[in-house]
């Protein structure tokens, strides 16, 4: 046992030192892949842990507010300069299965059906309205406080997930991060649809 | 016959004297053992929170940019910031697990809880987030107290 106030020796300087150095290198990689795993459908402005795990067989990812701007640390009070342009009819091809994702277990159903309390939970500061249209649905999925941005058409689509990575980052009715949301849809088969 | 009525003195005395000093003397091991050891604890598991949050800022600074004030999140100053404030936590979550300057880093992590604390309680008011980091504030204000320390770095 000693006093916290005694100074730390040359080894743990040296430590301290090596701590630092790679703290360096892990800021240096961080940088360079600062935009990596962007996902064109995330609902943050920033790469989503769901996208990341999932690499390049994450792409059904959908969902409006997609252009990085301003946004505060409120969900409620995030302001995005530019929504998304809004995609009509993106290609029909359906994906992977959902359920085979590394994602899935973050994976909750807003629709059909009313939300489970996980769902609910995950949609916190976010909002998503889901209309059939012809063979697929057009779905709205934004920040709430926000102007919404323009639906996107998904042709097959049968069901649409929230995908929420985190709860620690949602307090009452903010999201503080959206890096970790998402949206897919997918078919009656449980594939994304792109 | 009736024996509680014979020799009641003796009966309580069976049943009071027995575990007495024993309850104490736990009582007092385990304040002993707490007392011992609670600082080192508390200073680990701080170090172990500043760690991961430390780790995940630098790796994907992209997911803390949200949190920065005043800078927008896509810009590369608020990414900027992220991994700067991810390489103090871990300079200072090293310091703390392994007992180096213990006081002065839990100092400086008080002064970074206390600014996070703040911000949010100015952006989106009380909430369980902020009370949370409220608790780990405090914890990090009691380990810049003098405190016996043990597991520590010694050369």
């Amino acid at each position: 046992m000693r006093s916290s106030a005694t100074p730390p020796g040359p080894a743990g300087l040296t430590l301290l030192a090596a701590t630092a150095v790679a703290g360096i290198v892990l800021a240096v990689h961080g940088w360079a892949g600062r935009h990596a795993g962007l996902a064109p459908g995330a609902l943050g402005t920033a790469a989503s842990p769901a996208s990341a795990a999932a690499g390049p067989a994450s792409p059904a990812r959908t969902a409006a507010p997609a252009a990085p701007g301003r946004t505060s640390r409120q969900a409620g009070s995030r302001s995005t300069a530019s929504p998304a342009p809004a995609g009509s009819s993106p290609a029909a091809s359906p994906g992977p299965l959902l359920s085979a994702e590394p994602y899935a277990s973050y994976s909750f159903k807003v629709w059909p059906g009313a939300p489970s309390a996980a769902a609910r939970a995950a949609l916190t500061g976010l909002t998503v309205r889901v209309r059939r249209r012809g063979p697929g649905i057009t779905v709205t999925a934004g920040v709430s406080g926000q102007p919404a941005p323009a639906p996107r058409f998904y042709r097959d689509g049968a069901r649409v997930y929230i995908v929420e990575a985190s709860l620690g980052d949602d307090s009452g009715n903010s999201d503080y991060s959206l890096g970790d949301d998402g949206l897919i849809v997918t078919n009656a088969q449980g594939r994304i649809v792109r | 016959m009736n024996l509680s009525r014979k020799n009641p003195p003796a009966r309580r005395a069976a049943v009071t004297d027995a575990p007495a000093p024993a309850t104490p003397a736990l009582a007092g091991r385990a304040g002993e053992i707490a007392a011992a050891w609670a600082p080192t604890g508390g200073r680990v598991l701080l170090g172990l929170v500043l760690a991961w949050f430390g780790y995940h800022e630098l790796v994907q600074p992209g997911l803390w940019t949200g949190y920065v004030p005043l800078v927008s999140p896509g810009s590369a100053l608020a990414a900027l910031a992220v991994l700067a404030h991810g390489w103090l936590l871990l300079v200072l979550a090293t310091a703390l697990i392994c007992g180096l300057v213990t006081r002065v880093a839990a100092a400086v992590a008080a002064v970074l809880l206390a600014e996070i604390v703040i911000s949010l309680i100015a952006v989106g008011g009380l909430s369980d987030l902020t009370m949370r980091d409220a608790g780990v504030l405090g914890l990090a204000v009691c380990l810049t107290g003098q405190h016996p320390q043990r597991l520590v770095l010694r050369r």
